[in-house]
């Protein structure tokens, strides 16, 4: 191994060339941590050699290879760290908003059947999908059953009747399918509120 | 550590690392917010956890982008500021959530590797 006049910086662009095939602000985020660490180990341990803190600190492959691993293990890929130790605020919609929206999309076409109601129901509908689906509070199998009883079943529900001759056309059976679909949504937003993450 | 482990030996000192250290670092966060060095020290003091220091960065990293945990920068004595790890609520939860499961899974872990086994009484 080449020696230089600066180690630490030796060993940081070692971990930067090994880190290479990690997105560049995680790789810098990485090199800040270590670097930080570094400086306050130094700071701390005066009398320590630089070489026994490197040493401790780790091959810069393996450090690498962790880095990898825990980035490849993120769900989602969030936006980009934005440094200067702010904490990152990812998906944190409130878990009783989709709950809401989908729960009482509904209420839009029975309370305004003529009036465009259905069309902001189903707009509120999507919407409250896609923030269940991009919710935190939710594992996945947990978002597709809701998003399956909120959305998929009613959407096809109510496509049928649409297409169908013998669908409800208006008056006491559609406002019975309404319901129907209301209670549905409401009992699984209730069952999705039981079971989120907190 | 020591090199003269068997490769066998420390594979599985890896692999149980792996799975518990996250919530062990959540752990140290518990009481008070702490800062990196600070958590790489009482981690090489529990000794069965002492790992190389450097990869515990990303591990803290992916704390952070789970938001299990927040950081915040604050100025020292002696030396360049810190940058402190504090559990968030989600963190506190999943630190929860081990501390509830974990002693069902080491009761469960010493049962089986003890000796003698119960269900192998019959054929002894």
């Amino acid at each position: 191994m080449k020696t230089s006049q600066d180690p630490v910086r030796d060993y940081l662009s070692a971990v930067e060339r090994e880190a290479s095939a990690l997105p560049a602000d995680r790789r810098q985020e990485l090199l800040a941590d270590l670097s930080e660490h570094i400086e306050v180990t130094r700071a701390e341990r005066p009398d320590a050699v630089i070489g026994e803190i490197l040493a401790e600190l780790g091959d810069p492959r393996t450090i690498a290879a962790t880095a990898l691993a825990e980035s490849g293990s993120t769900a989602a890929p969030g936006p980009a760290w934005g440094g200067s130790g702010a904490p990152v605020r990812r998906g944190k919609v409130h878990p009783l908003v989709p709950l809401l929206m989908l729960a009482l999309a509904q209420l839009f076409g029975i309370a305004f059947p003529d009036d465009g109601g259905p069309l902001v129901g189903g707009l509120v509908r999507i919407t409250g999908a896609v923030l269940l689906c991009t919710s935190v509070h939710w594992t996945a199998s947990r978002k597709v059953i809701g998003f399956l009883l909120t959305f998929g079943l009613p959407s096809v529900a109510m496509t049928v009747w649409n297409l169908s001759e013998g669908g409800p056309e208006g008056g006491g059976p559609a406002l019975a399918a309404n319901l129907a679909v209301l209670v549905l949504a409401s009992a699984t937003a209730a069952w999705l509120w039981r079971v989120r993450r907190v | 550590m020591e090199p003269g482990d068997s490769t066998k030996q420390a594979r599985a000192a890896a692999q149980l690392r792996k799975g518990v250290l996250e919530y062990c670092v959540l752990a140290l966060m518990r009481d008070r917010p702490r800062y990196g060095v600070e958590l790489l020290q009482a981690l090489e003091e529990s000794g069965a956890l002492a790992t190389s220091q450097g990869t515990v960065y990303p591990l803290l990293s992916r704390l952070r982008r789970d938001d299990l945990v927040t950081t915040t920068w604050q100025e020292s004595a002696s030396g360049p500021p810190r940058r402190y790890y504090a559990l968030t609520d989600s963190g506190r939860a999943a630190l929860d959530e081990f501390t509830r499961v974990w002693p069902g899974f080491r009761d469960a872990v010493d049962t089986f590797l003890a000796t003698p086994h119960p269900s192998t009484g019959d054929l002894a």
